[in-house]
């Protein structure tokens, strides 16, 4: 099943007398289920593909399907309402709430739900995610309490909450020693081979790429290479 | 739309992080309705004593008094001239826009009953004082018509004198002596309370104008009188009844036309209302003063507000990320800020409330405070709240979530 698909999708910048083209006639098919490694150096238009993909940005041109959905003229308000049913985020930055408990970080998309979830399932909810990922114990911490890779898993946490079908991901360990990175990745893994979790990862280190079932190189807005890692 | 106690959770939080920084900025709200509920409380107390003071002294009253006399150069003070009569009294009582006038002659007294005694002022009368100062009757009855012009030997008792003299015996066909003369207890009058002056007004006797002429204060000129208390027909006819008061006596005294008048009529009612709206514009001058420190407490909270959304740009990125709506953002904000107004409001009902009090303690002001002022002022912080925090949550609202995220 097609989780993902562009056709021709294209993001232009007007940077004074030149126009960018930060996305140039992209195409591709993501199918639901996949483990991909988004790749390229930076200026290659990988982020842009990212927040494009993320509906966190329009593209100019072109057309997006994300779940069978055209998303790719919808409103502010529309775009908000995919994300929070559809799109798990997970950042380089772990972007967590400061002075916020580990468990309320979790409960932030559920508060922002179409149909309002209750604050006791809000937190029933929470707690089971952070279970799943081990830091059930982690729950009340804040995240300057937190180790690197706990807040990246509180984040991982908030991003699986609504049950999203896509995890985006921008350099998650970007922040993150080796040790602690390769336990992250190992989490990515079995959340796409046990959860079933689609995954879209963008990192420049061929090391993490690896982790992935399929590449797609970026270079100078469009797609230059997209293979299969292993099976 | 966002689950309301988890919002207001949110902003409860965000403002205890800088919890000084929310104090200083709710300042100018508490300063500013301090200053409405203490400035309405005073000025609310003001006019309602001066209101109170208009009903007892009796309403649309003019009073005429005698012009001044003359002798060897020394000029004795108004009243000293004994111009005004009886006669005049009842001239004036026909005109078309007055509808009672009563003369009167007063003085201090000793007045005894039994082995009691107390000095109070005796004002003789006619009968039309009592519907001139609109006196009630505790009990008994007002002087007869026949009384006043027989110079009958009876009074009407005001309630201190009563109280003074006969405790809690009925005073009625009892007889007192007012400088040793007799005279008998026919009525009782109403207490009238405090005058604007702190003058006991119930500290009266009153007797036929006649009987105190004849035995009591004997006048130089038979028939003159102190003064004349004229009610004029309506509040309309209030400076028509001055003016036919003066072209009457003006007529009766043979004055011509470039002598100045022998007497002076004075409008009471005018002046107490002249100084109930004085005190009413005091109080909204200063109400307005006070909405002038509400509206920069205002521009302190859209102040705080914007340097607040600057500084949680990221956090507003990554609630847009996980699916926060345009009205998501802007309800968290301006919730923040109408928080920061109504605590402000709050702290500045219970202050001005505890200022009014403590002013009138020391002062000795009537203070009211009313409901009234007290909904008002916290409506208006609410407002001002959702008015000033509406700006900087509608910025908040526009960022782009990528710029929001990528914020330091």
């Amino acid at each position: 099943m097609t989780l993902i698909k562009t056709n021709q999708l294209e993001k232009k910048y007007d940077v004074g007398d030149t126009i960018v083209h930060a996305l140039d006639r992209v195409s591709v098919r993501i199918d639901a289920g996949e483990f991909v490694a988004v790749m390229g150096p930076s200026g290659s238009g990988k982020s842009t593909f990212m927040n494009v993909i993320g509906c966190l940005d329009k593209s100019t041109a072109g057309l997006y399907l994300l779940d069978g959905i055209d998303v790719s003229r919808m409103e502010r308000d529309e775009l908000a309402r995919i994300r929070n049913e559809k799109i798990g985020f997970v950042f380089q930055g772990f972007n967590l709430l400061s002075r916020t408990s580990a468990l309320e970080n979790v409960e932030v998309p559920l508060l922002y739900q179409r149909n309002g979830v209750s604050p006791k399932e809000r937190k029933d909810r929470a707690r089971q995610v952070l279970a799943m990922l081990g830091l059930e114990d982690r729950q009340h911490h804040h995240p300057n309490q937190l180790s690197g890779g706990q807040q990246q898993r509180v984040a991982i946490a908030r991003a699986l909450v609504n049950n999203p079908p896509l995890l985006l991901a921008d350099e998650p360990t970007g922040n993150l020693d080796t040790k602690t990175s390769i336990e992250i990745m190992e989490l990515f893994v079995r959340l796409n081979e046990e959860k079933h979790i689609t995954i879209v990862l963008v990192t420049h280190e061929p090391d993490i790429s690896a982790y992935s079932r399929r590449m797609i190189r970026f270079l100078d807005g469009q797609v230059v290479n997209d293979e299969v890692n292993r099976p | 739309m966002i689950h309301l106690p988890s919002i207001i959770k949110i902003a409860l939080r965000a403002l205890r992080v800088n919890k000084m920084r929310s104090a200083l900025t709710m300042l100018g709200i508490i300063i500013g309705v301090a200053a409405v509920i203490t400035m309405l409380a005073v000025g609310k107390g003001a006019s309602d004593k001066i209101s109170d003071q208009i009903a007892t002294v009796g309403s649309n009253l003019i009073i005429v008094v005698p012009g001044s006399t003359t002798a060897g150069g020394v000029r004795m003070g108004s009243g000293s001239f004994q111009s005004l009569t009886r006669g005049d009294a009842d001239a004036i009582s026909s005109e078309s826009s007055v509808m009672l006038a009563a003369p009167v002659i007063s003085g201090a007294s000793q007045v005894v009953y039994g082995n009691a005694n107390w000095a109070t002022s005796v004002v003789g009368t006619t009968h039309d004082m009592l519907g001139v100062r609109d006196w009630t009757l505790a009990s008994g009855r007002n002087f007869y018509e026949q009384e006043i012009r027989s110079a009958a030997k009876v009074c009407l008792l005001g309630q201190t004198v009563a109280d003074n003299l006969f405790g809690n015996a009925n005073p009625l066909d009892q007889t007192i002596r007012i400088r040793k003369v007799p005279f008998t207890v026919v009525g009782v009058l109403g207490s009238k309370g405090q005058s604007m002056m702190g003058q006991d007004q119930d500290d009266i006797i009153y007797v036929p104008v006649t009987a105190a002429e004849r035995n009591l204060f004997g006048r130089r000129i038979p028939g003159s009188v102190h003064y004349i208390m004229v009610k004029a027909v309506n509040t309309e006819e209030l400076s028509r009844a001055e003016e036919q008061i003066r072209q009457l006596l003006r007529q009766r005294h043979r004055i011509g036309p470039d002598q100045d008048d022998d007497f002076t009529v004075r409008n009471l009612t005018q002046m107490l209302q002249l100084t109930e709206q004085a005190s009413r514009v005091m109080s909204l001058l200063l109400a307005a003063i006070a909405g002038v420190s509400l509206l920069v407490g205002g521009i302190g909270i859209m102040n705080i507000m914007l340097v607040s959304v600057t500084e949680r740009t990221r956090e507003i990125g990554i609630r847009m990320a996980v699916g926060a709506k345009t009205w998501d953002i802007r309800t968290q904000f301006i919730i923040e800020a109408l928080i920061l107004s109504m605590i402000g409001g709050l702290i500045g009902i219970l202050l001005g409330v505890g200022f009014a009090e403590i002013l009138s303690h020391f002062t000795g002001w009537t203070i009211l405070i009313s409901p009234f002022s007290i909904a008002m002022s916290f409506g208006f912080s609410a407002l001002i709240g959702i008015f000033f925090g509406f700006y900087p949550a509608y910025k908040a609202s526009l960022l782009d979530p990528i710029d929001a995220l990528r914020h330091e």
